[in-house]
C-alpha cells in the first residue's frame, strides 16, 4: 500500500459560534486508500470534508491537500484544485432542475473541452459504471435514494478526481443499495487508481472496505488504524463507539443536575408559588 | 439600568448593518459579471418563471381593481355631474399608484417567496455547496439570472397591469353605467402626461423590482437550511418586501409628485 500522504491536517481548530468542534486536530489521507472517518453524531465529520474541499476556513491550523495549502489560496486556485476532488453529498445534492444525464454531464459541461458525442459517450460511461444507464431521462424526484446516491457518485467521478469525498453514503440505504454502494466505492477507488474518504458511522460496512479507520473525538483524532486494530482498541471510547455500546465514555444521559434534586427543586418552587398565591390580597 | 436596554438596540442594529451591508455585496457579486450565451438562455428561462407565471395572478387583480375604480368613481362623480372624469380618474390612480404597489405586493407574494423558497430549498439539499465544488459560483449561476428576471419581469407586468385596470374601467363605467366612450379616452387622453404619470409610474416599478427581488434572493441563500427556516425566510420575504414597497412608495411619490 503506497504511504504518501495526500491530505495532511495539522493543528486545526475549527468552532461554530463557541462550540469548539477541533481543537488541535491532527491527521494524514494516504494517497491510493479508502479512508473511513468515523466518530459520534456532532464530532465534526462532515465539518471535516468540508474544511477538506475548502468550503469551511478553519480559525487556526492548516489543511494541505494536493501538496497545497488551502488557506489563503486564490478563488481560482481553490477551484483548480476542487476540479481534482469530487463530492458525494449526504443528500446527494442531484440539480432538481436536470435529469439524471444532465446532472452527470454538469461538470463536463462546465470544465471538459469535449464535444458534444465525447460527452455523450463519457456520460453514459459513467453511468454504466454506477449500472444506471437505463435511468438516463429520469428526474431525481423519480429515483429511489440509493439511485440518486449513484446518480451522485457518477457525477462525482466523472472528471476523473483524483480525491474523492463521500459524505454519509449509506445513511438511509436499504441493504442492497448499501452493498451496491459499498462495492462501488471500492471498485472505483482500486480502478482508477483515486484516494477516497468517505464519512460514517455505519461500523461494519465501513470497516468493510476501509483500509483506514479514522475515529474522531474530543476535538481530535481519538484512533487512527486499520479496521482490526480499531476494533480490538481497548480504548473505552474506541471500544464503545465499534461495539456500539449505549454507554460507556461518551454517556448515555445528556449533562444534568441529579433527577431527584431536580424533581425536590421544581417541588419545592411550585409549593412557593402555590403558597404566595393563597396569601395574596387579590386570593381574599 | 439603561445599558440592560441599550445593548439588545445595539446588537440589533449591528445585526441590520451586517445584514444590509451582507445583502450589497451578495447584490454586488451577482451582477458584476456579465451573463455569457447560456446565461441568457437561464434569464429567459427565469423570466418565464418569475414574469409569465405571475401573469394570471396580475391579470385577474387588475380587471378587479380597475372595476372597482371604475364604480366607485362612478357613484362619486355622478353627484357631481362629473362622471364623464371616470376614465382619467382610472387611469391616474392606476398609473400613478395602484398598479405598481398592488402589482409589487402580489409579485412579491407570489414570485417573491416562491424564488426564497427555491434558494432554501437549494441550500438545504446541499445543491448550492455541490455547485461551488464544481467550481460554478452560485451568485453568478444561481442569483444573478433570476434578479435580473425579476428587475425586468415587474415592470412589463406593471404596464399589463395598467392596461388590463384601465379595460376593468372601461367595462363598468362605460358597458355597463354608460358613461360615453369617447369621454371616458378623450379625458383620459388629455389628463394623463407620458413623463409625469407614466414614466414615473414604471420608475416606481423598476424601484419596487429591486427591492422585492433583492430581498427574496437573500432571504433564500441566506436561510438556515431547514424546513423552519426556509419557513421563516418564506415568511420574512413577504413581510419585508411588502414594507419596503409600501415605505419606498411614500418616498417616491413624495419626490415626483410632492413638489419636493
Amino acid at each position: 500500500m503506497p504511504q504518501t500522504p495526500l491530505v495532511e491536517i495539522s493543528d486545526l481548530h475549527f468552532a461554530r459560534d463557541t462550540r469548539a468542534i477541533f481543537s488541535g486536530l491532527n491527521m494524514q489521507i494516504q494517497q491510493g486508500c479508502v479512508t473511513a472517518i468515523m466518530g459520534p453524531s456532532g464530532c465534526g465529520k462532515t465539518t471535516l470534508l468540508r474544511l477538506i474541499g475548502g468550503q469551511l476556513t478553519p480559525q487556526q491550523g492548516r489543511i494541505k491537500v494536493f501538496d497545497q495549502v488551502l488557506g489563503g489560496v486564490s478563488r481560482d486556485k481553490l477551484t483548480q484544485l476542487r476540479g481534482r476532488m469530487g463530492v458525494l453529498f449526504q443528500s446527494g445534492a442531484l440539480f432538481t432542475d436536470l435529469n439524471v444525464f444532465e446532472n452527470v454531464a454538469f461538470p463536463l459541461r462546465e470544465h471538459a473541452a469535449m464535444t458534444t458525442d465525447e460527452l455523450h459517450d463519457k456520460v453514459l460511461l459513467m453511468l454504466e459504471a454506477v449500472g444506471l444507464r437505463g435511468a438516463k431521462a429520469l428526474m431525481p424526484a423519480e429515483l429511489s435514494g440509493g439511485m440518486a446516491r449513484r446518480v451522485a457518485l457518477a457525477r462525482a467521478i466523472a472528471m476523473e478526481p483524483e480525491l474523492v469525498l463521500y459524505d454519509e453514503p449509506f445513511a438511509g440505504q436499504d441493504p442492497i443499495a448499501m452493498a451496491v454502494l459499498q462495492r462501488l466505492i471500492r471498485s472505483l477507488n482500486d480502478s482508477l487508481k483515486i484516494t477516497s474518504v468517505l464519512v460514517s458511522h455505519d461500523v461494519a460496512e465501513a470497516c468493510e472496505i476501509a483500509d483506514d479507520l479514522i475515529l474522531l473525538g474530543r476535538g481530535g483524532v481519538v484512533a487512527q488504524g486499520s479496521p482490526d486494530k480499531l476494533v480490538n482498541s481497548s480504548d473505552p471510547l474506541v471500544y464503545q463507539f465499534m461495539h456500539g455500546q449505549a454507554d460507556g465514555a461518551i454517556p448515555f444521559h445528556y449533562p444534568a443536575p441529579e433527577l431527584i434534586t431536580e424533581i425536590r427543586t421544581t417541588k419545592a418552587k411550585s409549593s412557593l408559588q402555590a403558597s404566595i398565591q393563597t396569601h395574596s390580597p387579590e386570593s381574599h | 439600568m439603561l445599558v440592560k436596554y441599550l445593548q439588545p438596540l445595539g446588537q440589533w442594529l449591528l445585526r441590520s448593518i451586517g445584514g444590509l451591508g451582507g445583502a450589497l455585496i451578495m447584490l454586488w457579486q451577482s451582477v458584476s459579471v456579465l451573463p455569457g450565451p447560456r446565461g441568457l438562455q437561464r434569464l429567459v428561462q427565469q423570466l418565464y418563471v418569475v414574469g409569465v407565471q405571475s401573469l394570471i395572478i396580475i391579470i385577474v387583480s387588475a380587471a378587479f381593481i380597475g372595476m372597482v375604480l371604475g364604480l366607485q368613481g362612478y357613484t362619486l362623480l355622478v353627484d357631481y355631474g362629473s362622471e364623464q372624469a371616470v376614465g382619467q380618474m382610472v387611469a391616474l390612480t392606476l398609473v400613478r399608484e395602484l398598479a405598481p404597489v398592488v402589482a409589487a405586493l402580489l409579485f412579491a407574494g407570489r414570485a417573491g417567496s416562491a424564488l426564497t423558497a427555491e434558494l432554501g430549498l437549494m441550500k438545504a439539499t446541499e445543491q448550492l455547496a455541490s455547485l461551488e465544488m464544481f467550481g460554478v459560483d452560485p451568485l453568478h449561476r444561481i442569483v444573478a439570472p433570476r434578479f435580473i428576471a425579476g428587475v425586468i419581469a415587474l415592470p412589463i407586468l406593471v404596464v399589463i397591469f395598467n392596461l388590463v385596470g384601465i379595460y376593468g374601467g372601461h367595462l363598468v363605467a362605460v358597458d355597463w353605467l354608460g358613461v360615453h366612450s369617447g369621454a371616458y379616452w378623450g379625458n383620459m387622453q388629455a389628463a394623463v402626461s407620458f413623463v409625469d404619470d407614466i414614466v414615473n409610474g414604471l420608475i416606481k416599478a423598476l424601484v419596487f423590482a429591486v427591492l422585492v427581488t433583492w430581498t427574496a434572493l437573500y432571504q433564500g441563500y441566506m436561510c438556515e437550511p431547514t424546513s423552519q427556516g426556509i419557513s421563516t425566510a418564506t415568511t420574512r420575504t413577504v413581510v419585508y418586501s411588502s414594507l419596503l414597497i409600501l415605505g419606498f412608495d411614500f418616498i417616491l411619490t413624495a419626490l415626483m409628485f410632492g413638489g419636493l
